[in-house]
């Protein structure tokens, strides 16, 4: 293939190279050819830039008029074809050989290895969804992926349209509504990476974030054999934690925790207004009116879990329906059950910032060592 | 033949010599005289005085847009207001603003006058392109009223079909668009038959200016391509309103047959933008370095390569959007095609100024600020013409920053410096040359400090369309220092309109030919008649400027006098 002739100049350009002027930190295997071929076009936009604006600058100084000459008319020739032709003919070459180069880099990026390790995704305003069918794993604004080994992210959207792009990676695939999309890279060093949504998607397109976890192959089977076993073996008492660190940011996005408005009411205080009856509704009915003994939300709780499970159901004063419907199909009853408890103890788990506490950690020695201890702010 | 239809046309016997003191802007009085004019120099400057206020209101929009992205969590509005910005801002510059500029607001004065003819070959039609274009706007501010806008200039669907993504003022605004692709249309039709119809004798079509052959180019794309715009816009409005599924899949369309039909037009309108633009640029530079331009058949017929590849090249806008990888070669095969004919006429434009007699004017600086700006937006263009590098590229900053060095740095960069050289003409006042040259200079440093960071910003990762940006990205410098250069920008254009509004009541008096120009405006006084010329004016090559000299007394450039002039026996001689 040709391509081998490119993949020697990774090899000294490097697959793994942190930030450089134009590019930022590469992590794949493509990175060092896209980045090659990138910096090979760079140096021939140099050279004609300066070439160009040189001759602008020397001939607009050489050749400023004398005032003091009352015949004003230069005199230089009119035409000349073989200067004509050879402008016209040494760009022609130079812009088949550019051509050429990123054909063979496209296709490198496009054809993905036959042995790669599959990836759902499913995108929607405003969040990413990723499972793992190997392991029956879900994965929300988060994406765990062995590093050295290609991935193939097969991609839906619920929605709009939406672009998945991880500028480490040098990747980008639009993906559309309707049809699926598929797009493959192999992590070379082992890292978070930044995922962006990049084709619009309407207000909260620029929260539309995910984080990509490059984690070595031993180490990802850990984490996916814990992700898959998370929720099952959790005591109750940690529900809710897992749901603020593992679901909510699915909610993000248009549910705030500090009491600021979002696309959608804030999680903060929700507890109280639910079990105070005071919500209104846009119907103009008051959540109060249907918690009367026998009523749907005698049971306070009914009402978040049919707030997550049935959207439209019921929505609150002054917002509109947007919340997608489908989170009853991703989530597990006990995902649910989990959600519940967070807003249920959400005044415990984060501050009036809105910021997560940290949980005291149990296992550690206490007061043996200050700087150890309060070291994590993180 | 020819002389007969003028004749028709302006329903008026010719005149005999006017005094000085009666031109276009004295002939008749009222705001009648000016709203219903059929007069193509009082269309110009209504459309002229329309697209500048529609370039305010659009520029605020950047203004509001850099201020927000100077933080990261964003410095003054929520994504709803940020989208709206952005849209607005996106819309406004391209529908009302730089596609209309130079064709229908400099190229109504000054291509009839030109070309030696006295109107264009359909004024009520011209008036009519006027109106459609304030209707166009009045629907997009009635978009504003009725819910506002936040798909992007480009209503991309399902997004913009579906009445729970997108805001209210939707059909409003493509209505507007769809109004002003008529007035695009018509104005190129317009300019069409009068090219091919009113040459007055001895204006064949390689003795033309420049600028006519490439506002010619323009007006074939802006007849040929805009139709399907309209089209493409109407199927968007009935999905809208009445759900039936052309592009949205959950009705049954395809959105990437969407962007298919939006690209066939858009991408041509890139062209629309650019070659008046470039079609200035031949000319200021011809006239300001004194001296014949270099390769004309060359640049009339790269004029004419770059309107016909365009119509080839649309779909490197779509690499990313799922169409096959062999569409996508092909489409970046064709694609680099076009780099060919601008890289020639940046060449012809460099040899014309060698062994010139280069004077450094206002419009000279913008040509030269043009020539170095398009350089960097042209060769740009090579990283998003290739596969590789586009699919990192594609909707980063990167983006943004090549189409502003293209549309704003190139297109209305060249406008500016346009409307410089033809300024004397239309108001009959010079401005103030020292303040022009200072409007230049922060004009020209603002805009390479605002865009050239968003190439560094756009590579290294930073998605287009983005209210807000993670904190921790590295990005916020360049954002800082883009948005300070805004800011540079808008102080240049705000001494700019100074300037040129203060040379309206204190100018000095302009010559009738203020830098030497040979095409047949600057025969004409300044401001010119009401019917251009008093009598037929001799056509000449327009670019042999050896037969003028500077004359103190006029200050301005007079026929030698030691030479006789085309009509005359004898030297006028002392």
């Amino acid at each position: 293939m040709m391509s081998h002739l490119l993949n020697i100049l990774p090899a000294i350009y490097g697959d793994a190279t942190g930030p450089t002027f134009w590019m930022p930190e590469a992590a794949s295997s493509v990175a060092g050819e896209i980045d090659w071929i990138l910096e090979f076009i760079n140096v021939i936009s140099y050279i004609f830039f300066f070439i160009i604006v040189f001759a602008l600058v020397y001939l607009a100084v050489k050749y400023r008029r004398d005032p003091s000459r009352k015949q004003i008319s230069g005199d230089g020739p009119t035409h000349n074809m073989a200067l004509e032709l050879t402008w016209t003919i040494i760009p022609t070459l130079i812009v088949l050989v550019i051509f050429w180069v990123g054909m063979v880099g496209y296709i490198d990026l496009r054809e993905s290895p036959d042995d790669s390790y599959e990836v759902s995704v499913a995108a929607q305003k405003w969040s990413w969804t990723f499972t793992h069918p190997d392991y029956a794993v879900t994965q929300g604004g988060e994406l765990t992926v062995p590093l050295g080994k290609p991935v193939r992210l097969v991609m839906t959207s619920a929605d709009v349209l939406h672009s998945l792009f991880v500028p480490a990676f040098r990747v980008k695939q639009d993906i559309v509504p309707g049809r699926y999309s598929t797009l493959w890279f192999e992590a070379t060093k082992p890292g978070s990476y930044q995922l962006y949504c990049t084709e619009y998607c309407g207000k909260d397109h620029s929260n539309m974030l995910a984080t990509v976890h490059v984690l070595p192959e031993d180490e990802f089977q850990d984490a996916m054999g814990k992700l898959a076993r998370e929720y099952e073996d959790l005591p109750d008492a940690d529900l809710p934690r897992y749901a603020l660190v593992r679901l909510y940011n699915r909610c993000a996005s248009c549910h705030s925790l500090d009491g600021s408005t979002g696309t959608g009411p804030s999680f903060k205080g929700l507890w109280d207004r639910t079990t105070g009856g005071s919500t209104v509704f846009t119907d103009g009915s008051s959540l109060e009116d249907h918690m009367a003994s026998g009523d749907e939300y005698e049971v306070p709780e009914n009402y978040i879990r049919d707030s997550i499970m049935n959207p439209g159901k019921y929505v609150v004063e002054n917002y509109t329906n947007v919340m997608p419907n489908n989170f009853a199909s991703q989530l597990k009853p006990r995902q649910v059950e989990a959600l519940v408890l967070m807003m249920k103890h959400l005044d415990q788990l984060v501050d009036e910032d809105g910021n997560i506490i940290e949980p005291p950690e149990a296992e550690e020695p206490k007061g043996s060592d200050m700087t150890e201890t309060t070291g994590d702010g993180g | 033949m020819v002389v007969d239809m003028m004749t028709l046309d302006t329903g008026q016997m010719p005149k005999p010599d006017l005094a000085p003191r009666d031109n276009y802007l004295t002939h008749t009085r009222g705001a009648w005289s000016w709203l219903f004019t059929l007069d193509h120099k009082r269309i110009g400057i209504m459309y002229l005085t329309c697209v500048l206020s529609a370039f305010f209101v659009a520029g605020m929009f950047a203004l509001l847009v850099r201020t927000q992205l100077l933080t990261p969590e964003g410095t003054i509005m929520g994504q709803d207001d940020y989208n709206q910005a952005f849209t607005l801002h996106g819309a406004i510059m391209v529908f009302l603003v730089i596609i209309p500029s130079i064709p229908a607001a400099l190229g109504n004065f000054v291509l009839p006058i030109m070309l030696g003819a006295k109107d264009v070959a359909f004024p009520r039609l011209n008036l009519f392109s006027f109106w459609l274009w304030v209707a166009g706007a009045l629907f997009f501010v009635l978009a504003l009223l009725t819910g506002g806008l936040d798909t992007g200039w480009t209503f991309y669907t399902p997004y913009s079909t579906d009445p729970n993504s997108a805001m209210g003022g939707m059909i409003p605004a493509v209505t507007g668009a769809f109004i002003l692709g008529f007035s695009s249309i018509f104005t190129g039709m317009n300019f069409i038959v009068t090219i091919h119809r009113l040459r007055p004798p001895g204006m064949t079509w390689f003795r033309m200016p420049l600028f006519l052959w490439g506002i010619y180019a323009t007006a074939i794309l802006q007849v040929m391509a805009t139709p399907v715009l309209g089209i493409t816009l109407a199927l968007l409005a009935v999905e809208r309103a009445f759900g039936i599924g052309i592009f949205d899949p959950a009705l049954g369309g395809d959105p990437v047959l969407y962007q298919h039909f939006f690209w066939f037009y858009s991408h041509p309108a890139v062209y629309i933008m650019i070659l008046p633009g470039m079609a200035i640029i031949s000319d200021l530079i011809a006239v300001h370095s004194h001296r014949h331009i270099f390769g004309y058949k060359f640049i009339a017929y790269s004029s004419i390569a770059i309107a016909l590849f365009s119509f080839l090249v649309w779909g490197h806008h779509m690499f990313t959007s799922g169409q096959s990888p062999l569409v996508n070669v092909i489409f970046s095969a064709i694609t680099f095609s076009v780099a060919i004919p601008s890289a020639i006429k940046v060449f012809n434009w460099l040899a014309t100024m060698y062994k010139g007699s280069i004077s450094w004017n206002t419009p000279m600086l913008y040509a030269m600020g043009f020539i170095f700006i398009f350089t960097i937006g042209g060769l740009t263009g090579l990283h998003l013409g290739t596969l590789a590098t586009d699919i990192h590229l594609h909707d980063t900053y990167f983006v943004v920053a090549h189409f502003h060095y293209v549309m704003m740095g190139s297109a209305l960069i060249a406008m500016i410096g346009g409307l410089h050289h033809w300024w004397p003409k239309i108001t009959g006042k010079m401005y103030n040359e020292n303040w022009g040259r200072w409007g230049f200079t922060l004009v020209f440093i603002g805009f390479n400090v605002t865009f050239f960071t968003q190439f560094m910003l756009g590579s290294q990762g930073m998605p287009r369309r983005y209210a807000t940006y993670p904190a921790d990205a590295g990005f916020q410098i360049y954002h800082v220092i883009s948005s300070i250069g805004s800011y540079i920008l808008a102080v240049g254009f705000f001494v700019t309109a100074g300037y040129l509004l203060q040379s309206m009541f204190g100018g000095r008096r302009a010559p009738a030919n203020p830098w030497g120009g040979r095409s047949l405006e600057w025969q004409c006084s300044s401001p010119p008649p009401h019917d251009n010329f008093s009598k037929t004016p001799t056509v000449g090559d327009c670019y042999d400027f050896s037969v003028l000299e500077w004359d103190e007394d006029e200050q301005g450039y007079v026929w030698r006098a030691d030479i006789p002039h085309p009509g005359e026996e004898e030297p006028r001689g002392h």
